[in-house]
């Protein structure tokens, strides 16, 4: 099936649910319709195959594809599933608008364009109502787009080798500003609906944003592939660090929840920055982790935050096992992956890895404790979440296989 | 001619810089537009080029019916500005004209220096109206500056002017609760 279809399809759907907003079941009918023929054209399609039906050249990388898939998985997940409070079409219609645009950024023929659609997706996400003004939401998102163009520029312009090195810094720091880790991070309030608050870009358009950056570049730029990747291992370090701490300690539970997105990023980063089929497989997997994972249980916190209820039943400990990597969750894989791939590549990285993983433990008990008592909708969600995470622990070969790996 | 053309672009940014208006901000991004399709008409890219100025006119006539009144251009506490854009040329300048080799310095100088000080105006922490006209610039930088990659730029210049027009054509004012 042609790659048009899986940008077109679900555009239609958030279009659809925008028009038919006082009409929210049939908004919600449509576009989950039209939101499932868009998964159809991802999964249907073959990667790499290009499509020329409107001039330009589209095509859908294996990465890309798996995490668009994984990543419209999570968004039915969290529509049928939906916290009591959250308006299902209104969950829906942001979602299908967000996938859409991550279609948009998977197949677009260079990065350049995709680039211009992620910023479409800054300027319509910001456009959005919400508690902060709009030159306020807008500026750190616009701040990656302006790091990713000045990176292409650099990349492309023939002279000395640090040229193509200022490129690789452009990249990287436009990648990590798009995600809203350290050191561009997001502007960030606790009351804020989700949808317009930065957490999109950290939980649900990043991974697709980051595998897209990072596959292009390493055709755009074949000599600073390595000083790239020590970036990407450095700034991968430093979020995993300061994530993991900040989750710890901060007075605000969404706050927790947010720097604990950062320190997974962290993982991610370190995972891409070493290059190794091993170290993509372990980034790849916390990014799925992250969608059908850490995502869905965010959006189930939101009420007991609010509430502030915080509980030590026993579900409640194995939601902190899942969201600190331990055994046999998917979390627990990719990080075997990454040691694995990091002692291959240098053994003193290994041992600090290594020794960043136990401040996952103090952070993760407490996202556990604010589920609160978790029951209805909600327990069947975090048990379907639960479930997801340990099969992806026990048999990540499928989805890896999906990505190319 | 590229060298014209490239010197509108940077002015045109620098419009976009100083001014608070909607008349500023609209002829600041027409110039913009008008200077970098220029570089790429120049640069043998006669498509890409007609793409740039087509979108950016078209948004900039949006911008001149919406936004803030009057022209705004250099109001007092503005040096700042004047500053920052002078900065970004040199700058800019340096990296396409003395550090970068071969023919074409006014298609390197064009884009980055239009990127840098939409950009810019992006992080000032505009009013919205303002914001979303850097934002239409930004794009039209981006499309400019697909003319130095080795596959076809006309595909990405058609998407940043539809990208341009659609930025421009989002309402100027806040929406209620924000």
């Amino acid at each position: 099936m042609e790659p048009e279809l899986a940008v077109a399809l679900p555009a239609a759907g958030a279009a659809c649910a925008t028009a038919l907003r006082p009409r929210p079941r049939l908004a919600l009918g449509l576009g989950a319709l039209l939101g499932a023929g868009g998964l159809a054209a991802v999964v249907l399609s073959s990667p790499g195959a290009a499509s020329d039906l409107l001039g330009i050249t589209l095509s859908l990388s294996a990465p890309a594809r798996s995490m668009l898939i994984v990543a419209a998985l999570a968004l039915a997940f969290v529509v049928v599933l939906a916290p009591q409070n959250a308006a299902r079409s209104s969950l829906l219609r942001w979602g299908l608008a967000g996938l859409a645009g991550m279609a948009a950024i998977a197949v677009a023929p260079t990065l350049d364009v995709s680039v211009m659609v992620l910023l479409a997706l800054v300027v319509l996400q910001a456009a959005g109502p919400g508690r902060r003004p709009y030159a306020r939401r807008v500026r750190a998102p616009a701040l990656a787009v302006v790091l990713l163009g000045l990176g292409l520029l650099f990349a492309r312009m023939p002279g000395p080798p640090a040229l193509e090195r200022l490129g690789a810094v452009g990249l990287v720091a436009g990648l990590v500003a798009a995600l809203g880790a350290l050191p561009y991070m997001h502007e960030f309030d606790p009351e804020e609906l989700t949808a317009t608050s930065p957490i999109p870009w950290i939980a649900f358009v990043g991974p697709v944003v980051a595998v897209v950056v990072l596959t292009r570049a390493r055709d755009l730029l074949p000599a600073a592939i390595g000083a790239m990747g020590a970036m990407l291992i450095g700034l991968g370090l430093l979020n995993i660090v300061w994530g993991c701490v900040a989750s710890w300690r901060t007075e605000l539970g969404a706050a927790a929840w947010r720097y604990s997105f950062i320190s997974d990023w962290g993982l991610a980063l370190c995972g891409f920055g070493l290059g190794l089929t091993e170290g993509w497989a372990g980034a790849l997997l916390i990014l799925f982790s992250i969608l059908i994972g850490r995502l869905p249980l965010y959006l189930w916190s939101r009420q007991p935050l609010r509430d502030k209820i915080q509980t030590d039943r026993p579900i409640n400990l194995v939601v902190a096992a899942a969201l600190a990597g331990s055994a046999p969750f998917a979390g627990f894989t990719a990080r075997i992956l990454l040691l694995r791939g990091a002692t291959a590549l240098y053994w003193p990285l290994a041992l600090v890895l290594a020794a960043t993983l136990l401040l996952w433990v103090p952070s993760s008990l407490r996202l556990g404790r604010s589920l609160g008592m978790p029951k209805g909708r909600q327990l069947a969600g975090i048990m379907v979440t639960l479930a997801l995470n340990v099969a992806l622990g026990l048999y990540p070969q499928p989805l890896l296989s999906l990505a190319g790996l | 001619m590229s060298e014209a053309a490239a010197f509108a672009a940077w002015l045109g940014g620098a419009i976009l810089v100083l001014a608070d208006g909607r008349r500023g901000l609209a002829v600041g991004l027409a110039l913009m537009a008008a200077g970098l399709g220029g570089v790429a008409y120049a640069a043998g890219e006669q498509l890409t080029g007609a793409a740039l100025l087509a979108g950016g006119v078209v948004a900039a006539a949006l911008r001149w019916r919406s936004g803030p009144e009057g022209w705004g251009l250099m109001q007092p506490g503005s040096t700042p500005r004047i500053v920052l854009t002078v900065v970004i040329g040199l700058v800019a300048l340096y990296f396409a004209a003395s550090l970068a080799s071969g023919d074409g310095a006014a298609v390197r100088f064009a884009p980055m220096a239009c990127i840098a000080l939409a950009g810019a105006r992006l992080l000032q922490g505009a009013e919205r109206g303002a914001a979303l006209t850097a934002a239409s610039g930004l794009v039209l930088a981006l499309g400019a500056g697909s003319v130095l990659g080795s596959s076809g730029s006309l595909p990405a210049a058609v998407v940043a002017a539809v990208i341009a027009t659609g930025t421009s054509a989002l309402p100027a004012a806040e929406p209620h609760g924000a």
